[in-house]
């Protein structure tokens, strides 16, 4: 049957409808583009299949393509007859038969339901509707995943059937083109120029302006080609529109040809999307069946026809005459323009160019109007664009955003931000040709200029999120290693620069890069850009010069300090437990050691690396265990467990004091050198215990009575006996360095006179300023910060807190108050404004406290303290319900209106701590907004040149094995300077040999559980609660290591 | 199971020439008959001879068919061992770690990549395992991602990784 008039259409759209919203049946639609096929939508469509079967259901079983939302994949849409349309995520066959039996039963279960749609429009028709009610379920845009989009490209994607032009067909598919072809090809043209709509393939061309070209041209015949040889890693956008809406794209081209005056189209398809290629395939079959190509194409006088070519995997045929050489069956090398395909394409005639997604807004522009199409996206950048979100983002899938929008709202808003725990770090947009942007920028709105102006391009819309664990030089790296090997070879800046450039950034991530490096990078790039034939060459640098640009620092400490901090350029790190580690402590080494039994030995290399082993080992956030590789199989090795149990076993032995003694006798002569080091916190003993150790003489100052700093003052005895933090610290004091307590930098001493009498000054002060809040009722008797409640405690005091207590705050300070609080007999009630999954704070910790009875309150904040006679007898508090996701990944808390009174007797304020460097004034140092000094990353300077700083004082609170690295790096750092740039700090370390295979089966089994006192037990004093792991579970736990050092 | 021997991996001249007349006259004739020669080889790949045929048949030099087979991606010019995994190398399995799965590919079935090579395939010296990259399927969603004899696994581990190789030599025991 052909479709030459109206009457012919009209039919195939109600047959098509009758699909799509059959007034009787249950319509069940499996999402089976590649997404969904890869995470088993093949077996979820047969299991419907033999469940209706065997249950005798009458449903209309059918397929879709993608809705976009890939992570929820597979996705499943099921409409009862007039209900609306429900998409269920994540279904699994198991549930399949859960699913029918409601089914049967005239209900839809909710356990995987998504989202609803009660109408929808497709554009090119009225707006369909599918029904009312189901409140229960949310819109499809109340989700966050797309509640920014506006699917104008997508409009058909995972609703209707691809390989049914019925129910394209239905959507009004083929109706604007219908209609243009009964009008003029200019007529079709002015629609187009009126939309301003450009060229979605990545140079942002004006789509009008290259169609008025071509149509200008005489000689025929005329060609034009669709590029869907998606070659950007990174992005698939083009995959899924031709997997979920074929016919779209046909539709799209029809009407180009016709304004332009082509008879011949070539859609030039990646031979690597197999599903993308047969469902075209069959789109093209059907069309030419249909009298939608061929001759008298939709009963008017004109005739088109399609074909097909599979592109081979050639990056370099985005480039359109290297494109059109390889249709030509030649290599696929561009050549230089003039002339222009437009006048000498393929076969040397007029050619026109475009990508799939551009082909693919044709129909909804004829459909709609251009003006209609303006009214979305900014005055330059009309319509929408579809991003591949993908990477280190929670959401991944299909996002098409109107243009203008900011990064923003696409990362965190819409894909919800890093995956937990982790922070984003940058976005990697354009691909090859694109550049990272890092999260300062994200405010940038989404336009084809403002990206440029950033270094970037939108390309074909990858969006790349990295976070910490990315490396930006290797990002670097892997996209050179990319165009390199794409380079066609043809011109000397892209095939030797690019190279060069590859030559430089594997010589910087295997730590053999020199500082000109960076220089070097930045002038090639330059040149390539400014000399290269083809768009490959002009935009191959720009990974390398917006990494450059943005993340500078990187680039440096693979350079100077030969570290990669993100755990990605295996030559720079011994194995991901150790970089993770602030200390760098060798994790496998001590493993190893305890694994032969050389306790000595392991004690050895624990405290060369960490001079408070024990301690850290109590309260130690563990960043090792994040990357560790365990983790993959079952659980992360505890490997700040087993060095708190090798330092515990060689102090319990007195087999520490052999090692000190060994220490001791290595220090190095005296330099006559002398430090000041302020503040006596972990960042500051460990700067004076390797100082020392290096023959420097050292002064500590403290404000307080002993050392320690807030280690000392604020982590309760219960986590962190001080016995044991004294005696790591003693031994520190036996190389010589000197304490002064209650000296106050300010003002017992002014920092001018330390900075007159000593080489240097190290200021390692911690955050110990309680922030406070501004809500009705904070002055009240009662309200107290919770650090000084800790404080006092730990000086044995016992504070009159009352019997009632609330504590405002999520981190560690909040629990360690709650927990205190507890234990001298208060009811204990924390209150928090978000989430419990957002808290701050250490899991294990969080579950103790509620072990030992403390309660929470999420989403509540505080709104006043309310109280008597000046006293404190509750906190009334507010409501919180989840918002949008915010740049930290969670969701804002936004306000109810609901509020309650707590009663209580105290208020503890543990919302944060911030860093009092005032004292640094008189000298002129820079200090940030936030109250952290300014420092630089690598040498830890401040703005004055004796003066340096670390740990909280610079990085705001931090863990104490954070804060001790920087006294570690100091320690480095200004060795060699007041040395004359002797590298001397390797001579505090030493090669202790150990076995270095690989065990062929590792211990089985997950973490080892810890030694812990009953919670009962703990109630009226502040024992420690953990003794930390067995002898024989310590062994276990080093023989679960992996021995990632072994290469 | 035996190594195919070579007469069977040889492809009859008629059915090349039934390829190449079906894709002959048609734009991007070329990479129409050496995609489908290559996928009707019981080894996916486009022997030197092959590439002879065609030239001589399509009226094109040897170099240009060649140049052709050399500067694309998806031709091989060396046979495929029985199994393929291609791993994927796109910016988002990148991200995700799809370069030390790769490695830890390498190790569990030995193989040494030579040298400074970009692309990579390598076939196991008993011919029953070959590895390989693509610059990207498309299934960034998914990343990592490995295709396994033409079937896609999304989120791939390196746990997940040596299930799938054990399965697989399973499977070749059991024949």
């Amino acid at each position: 049957m052909k479709i030459h008039d109206l009457a012919t259409l009209k039919k195939l759209r109600a047959a098509g409808l009758a699909k799509l919203m059959p007034t009787k049946q249950i319509r069940i639609a499996v999402g089976m583009g590649t997404c969904g096929l890869g995470t088993g939508a093949g077996e979820v469509y047969k299991a419907f299949e033999s469940e209706l079967k065997a249950k005798k259901v009458s449903a209309l079983l059918t397929r879709t393509g993608c809705f976009g939302f890939c992570a929820q994949e597979p996705l499943v849409n099921i409409r009862l007859p007039g209900q609306p349309l429900v998409i269920l995520s994540k279904v699994a066959p198991a549930s399949v038969p859960k699913l029918v039996k409601a089914l049967v039963k005239g209900e839809i279960l909710r356990d995987d339901a998504l989202c609803r749609i009660e109408d929808w429009e497709h554009l090119t028709m009225e707006t369909v509707r599918y029904g009312k009610g189901m409140k229960d379920i949310p819109l499809w845009n109340e989700i966050p995943f797309f509640k920014w989009q506006k699917k104008i490209v997508l409009r058909d994607c995972g609703l209707i059937n691809p390989d049914d032009v019925e129910e394209y067909l239905a959507v009004g598919g083929y109706g604007a083109l219908f209609a243009a072809l009964r009008g003029t090809p200019e007529a079709v043209l002015e629609q187009i120029k009126l939309s301003g709509l450009r060229g979605r393939g990545g140079a942002g061309f004006p789509v009008w302006r290259k169609w008025e070209l071509m149509k200008r041209e005489t000689a025929g015949p005329k060609y034009i080609i669709c590029n869907a040889d998606e070659g950007d890693p990174g992005a698939y956008m083009n995959r899924n529109e031709i997997e979920s809406d074929p016919h779209m794209l046909i539709e799209g081209m029809i009407a180009g040809a016709y304004a332009m005056g082509a008879a011949e189209g070539i859609l030039y398809v990646r031979a690597e999307y197999p599903l993308a290629v047969e469902r075209l395939r069959q789109a093209i079959g059907t069309a030419r069946e249909l009298g939608i190509l061929g001759k008298g194409i939709l009963g008017s006088d004109f005739d088109f026809d399609l074909h097909m070519v599979e592109g081979a995997g050639a990056f370099v045929c985005g480039e359109e005459t290297a494109l059109i050489a390889s249709i030509e069956g030649k290599a696929g090398r561009p050549r230089t323009r003039p002339p222009f395909p437009a006048q000498k394409g393929l076969w040397g005639k007029p050619t026109n160019i475009n990508n799939v997604e551009t082909w693919c807004n044709i129909p909804a522009i004829l459909a709609r109007g251009g003006a209609w199409f303006t009214g979305t996206g900014t005055a330059t950048s009309s319509g929408t664009k579809v991003f591949s979100l993908v990477g280190k983002v929670k959401n991944t899938g299909l996002v098409e955003l109107p243009l203008g929008e900011t990064l923003s709202t696409l990362v965190y808003k819409i894909g919800g931000g890093a995956p937990a725990g982790k922070e984003v770090k940058a976005v990697q947009s354009g691909g090859p040709s694109g550049g990272c942007i890092p999260t300062t920028l994200f405010s940038t709105p989404i336009e084809y200029e403002s990206l440029q102006a950033l270094g970037a391009i939108m390309g074909s819309g990858g969006m790349v999120v990295m976070d910490q664990d990315n490396c930006m030089v290797d990002v670097a790296r892997y996209f050179l290693e990319f165009t390199t090997s794409e380079s066609c070879g043809k011109c000397v800046p892209c095939r030797e620069g690019l190279n060069q450039i590859l030559r430089i950034l594997k010589a910087i991530t295997e730590g053999r890069g020199e500082p000109a490096d960076l220089d070097r990078l930045e002038h090639l790039g330059r040149v390539i850009r400014d000399t290269a034939l083809c768009g490959l060459g002009q935009t191959g640098p720009n990974p390398v010069l917006t990494t450059l640009k943005y993340f500078r620092t990187e680039y440096e400490q693979h350079i100077k300090d030969k570290r990669c901090a993100a755990g990605e350029c295996q030559a720079l790190f011994r194995a991901p437990c150790e970089n993770s580690c602030p200390l760098h402590m060798n994790i496998p080494g001590y493993l190893q050691l305890l694994k032969e039994n050389r306790m000595q030995d392991a004690f050895e290399l624990v405290i060369r690396d960490n001079p408070l082993p024990a301690t850290t080992g109590r309260i130690c956030r563990y960043h090792c265990k994040v990357r560790c590789r365990r983790a993959d199989a079952d659980e992360p090795v505890a490997q700040g467990e087993v060095h708190r149990y090798i330092a515990d076993y060689a102090y319990n032995t007195g087999l520490s004091e052999a090692v000190h003694e060994k220490l001791l006798a290595e220090r190095l002569p005296a330099t006559g050198r002398k430090i000041a080091v302020v503040g006596a916190g972990p960042a500051g003993v460990t700067a004076a215990y390797y100082l020392a150790r290096l023959g420097h003489a050292v002064t500590i100052y403290d404000a307080n009575e002993g050392p320690g700093g807030i280690v000392r003052g604020t982590i309760p005895e219960y986590r962190l006996p001080r016995a044991i933090l004294e005696r790591e610290i003693g031994f520190i004091k036996r190389f010589g360095v000197k304490f002064k307590y209650h000296t106050r930098i300010g003002k017992d001493v002014q920092l001018a006179r330390l900075e007159k009498e000593y080489d240097a000054v190290f200021v390692a002060i911690g955050a110990q300023d309680s922030t406070s809040m501004d809500i009705p009722g904070i002055d009240l008797r009662g309200v107290m910060p919770g650090v000084e409640f800790l404080e006092e405690v730990a000086r044995d005091r016992r504070p009159n807190i009352g019997k009632q207590i609330c504590v405002i705050g999520a981190g560690n300070v909040a629990i360690d108050a709650a927990r205190t609080a507890r234990r001298l007999g208060a009811q204990v009630h924390v209150i928090y404004r978000r989430e419990r999954a957002d808290m701050p704070a250490h899991d294990e910790e969080v579950n103790e406290a509620e072990r030992e009875g403390v309660k929470f309150s999420f989403l509540s904040a505080p709104k006043s303290v309310v109280g008597k006679k000046g006293a404190v007898t509750g906190l009334e508090i507010e409501r919180m319900v989840p918002g949008d996701v915010d740049s930290s990944g969670r969701r804002t808390p936004v306000p109810s209106g609901e509020t309650e009174i707590v009663p209580c007797e105290t208020v503890m304020l543990a919302i944060g701590e911030r860093v009092n460097a005032a004292f640094l004034k008189p000298l002129g140092i820079t200090v940030r907004l936030n109250g952290t000094i300014d420092t630089h990353p690598l040498t830890l300077q401040t703005s004055h040149p004796k003066v340096y700083a670390g740990g909280d004082a610079v990085m705001g609170p931090s863990t104490a094995s954070e804060a001790m690295a920087f006294g570690k790096k100091f320690a480095e750092v200004i060795d060699r300077q007041m040395m004359d740039g002797q590298s001397r700090f390797p001579q505090l370390f030493r090669e202790i040999p150990y076995s270095r295979d690989v065990p062929a089966v590792p211990q089985s089994g997950g973490k080892r559980p810890l030694r812990e006192l009953p919670v009962a037990a703990r109630r009226g004093n502040f024992w420690e609660i953990s003794s930390g792991l067995s002898e024989k579970n310590a062994r276990a736990e080093a023989r679960r290591c992996l021995r990632c050092d072994v290469k | 199971m035996k190594a195919s021997s070579p007469a069977s991996s040889m492809m009859t001249p008629t059915l090349m020439d039934l390829v190449i007349k079906k894709h002959q006259g048609k734009p991007g004739e070329l990479l129409g008959i050496l995609e489908e020669l290559q996928n009707r080889h019981p080894h996916k790949y486009l022997p030197a001879e092959t590439l002879e045929y065609v030239a001589e048949k399509s009226g094109l030099p040897v170099s240009q068919v060649y140049s052709v087979a050399t500067f694309y991606a998806f031709f091989n010019l060396k046979p495929q061992g029985e199994h393929t995994l291609v791993v994927c190398r796109g910016t988002a399995c990148h991200t995700r770690g799809s370069k030390s799965l790769l490695a830890s590919l390498k190790k569990i079935l030995n193989l040494k990549e030579e040298e400074g090579a970009e692309k990579i395939f390598l076939t196991t010296a008993d011919k029953k395992f070959t590895i390989k990259t693509v610059a990207c399927f498309g299934q960034c969603a998914m990343a990592p991602v490995v295709e396994v004899d033409g079937k896609m696994h999304s989120h791939v581990t390196e746990m997940k990784l040596k299930g799938l190789i054990d399965a697989l030599v399973k499977g070749e025991k059991k024949k």
